[in-house]
């Protein structure tokens, strides 16, 4: 039975990376981002300059486009922070949609280089409720 | 099966597309993502064909060791090849997809994309691990027992929008309130279907074309073969100018 030296080694190794992938360092990784409660209990964490993910959703009406990019409050429902963006947003970027910036703090607000969208997993007709907007018309 | 049944099949597969397609393209815009969204009719099934392919892969490589019989090697092969085909499909219209939506192609710490990444790579190694092997017997024992510890990726990718915050959204339609309107769920279950019928015109060619190669390959074992190249004798060029 000369596979078994092949079987045991496989069989160790793929239980080892996806152990590390479920349990170890990647897991850290993969928190993704922090939501703006995380962030604001864990700025000791984060000094100015120190980089990470936030993310949560734009609240309605606090969006407006400055020289450099634009300015915005992401909130997860409990706190909320002011979002200071630099750089043009990806055409989804609108009221109430969910965001993940990257940047670090810079006294009470976030300063952010990097803007994605993180849409949910909803599929709406357009005449469902409300009418569609083209989003090179927004 | 006869030849003319295998075209029937892939006949049968390409109607679906086109009808499967015709559906996507009647589908309204989706509100917020727009035309975008329709890229999830090729996107959504590609990725469950691939869940589907490794989980044969998984049944015949167990069946093979159960009862080694060829035919469950080939099916465990044949299935591996088409869902690496599947999984590479999803990765790209992913790609495709999240650049608009997104505003990245990829990102290099998210769960689900990471996973699916690991996933086709393993079965590429899966793959290579097949032609490593001369010995028919060997190879589709090894092929099976890897077959059946590859397929733990298929819950881990799939809960991997669960289990961790991801930018990839969580599951739609398999959510109890399943938060997509009629129109556009029954344009993604006849893409489903229609990608169903193209796994089964894959395999069917797939598996057709592995049994031919294990004939020819018996024939080679058993032939006296000229070994190549012997046909052709080297030319005489005499004393050539110049060489000292």
């Amino acid at each position: 039975m000369r596979y078994k030296w092949f079987v045991l080694p496989a069989v160790g190794i793929i239980v080892l990376v996806l152990g590390f992938m479920l349990f170890g360092g990647l897991g850290d990784n993969l928190i993704y981002y922090l939501t703006p409660s995380e962030a604001v209990d864990q700025q000791a964490d984060f000094p100015d300059g120190e980089r990470f993910r936030l993310g949560g959703l734009v609240t309605e009406g606090t969006v407006e486009t400055t020289v450099e990019g634009v300015t915005f409050v992401v909130t997860d429902g409990d706190r909320s922070i002011n979002v200071v963006h630099t750089g043009a947003p990806p055409q989804l970027f609108q009221e109430n949609i969910g965001v993940v910036v990257e940047g670090a703090w810079a006294g009470n607000h976030f300063e952010s280089d990097t803007l994605i969208i993180n849409h949910d997993e909803e599929y709406r007709a357009p005449d469902d409720e409300g009418a569609y907007i083209p989003p090179s018309e927004n | 099966m006869s030849e003319r049944s295998y075209r029937a099949l892939s006949l049968v597969a390409v109607v679906a597309v086109a009808v499967g397609f015709g559906f996507a393209m009647a589908a309204p815009p989706e509100r917020i993502q727009g035309e975008f969204a329709k890229i999830m009719f090729v996107h959504v099934p590609s990725a469950w064909l691939a869940f589907l392919a490794f989980g044969v892969t998984m049944i015949g490589g167990a069946v093979w060791l159960m009862k080694k019989t060829p035919i469950w090697d080939r099916v465990a092969a044949s299935s591996a090849e088409v869902g690496v085909f599947f999984t590479a499909l999803a990765l790209l219209t992913g790609m495709i997809w999240g650049y608009p939506v997104w505003g990245t192609f990829w990102d290099w710490s998210d769960a689900r994309m990471m996973s699916t990444a690991i996933m086709f790579f393993v079965y590429v190694g899966y793959l290579a691990l097949r032609r490593s092997i001369p010995d028919p017997e060997t190879r589709a024992r090894r092929s099976a027992i890897l077959g059946i510890i590859a397929f733990v990726q298929v819950p881990i990718v799939y809960l991997s929008v669960t289990l961790f915050r991801t930018l990839h959204q969580g599951a739609t339609v398999v959510r109890a309130d399943a938060p997509i309107d009629p129109v556009f769920l029954r344009a993604l279950m006849i893409n489903l279907g229609a990608f169903t019928i193209v796994y089964a015109a894959f395999m069917a060619w797939r598996v057709r074309l592995a049994r031919l190669e294990d004939e020819l390959e018996e024939t080679e074992a058993v032939a006296d073969f000229d070994i190549a190249g012997s046909g052709i004798t080297a030319p005489n060029l005499g004393e050539v100018p110049g060489d000292v």
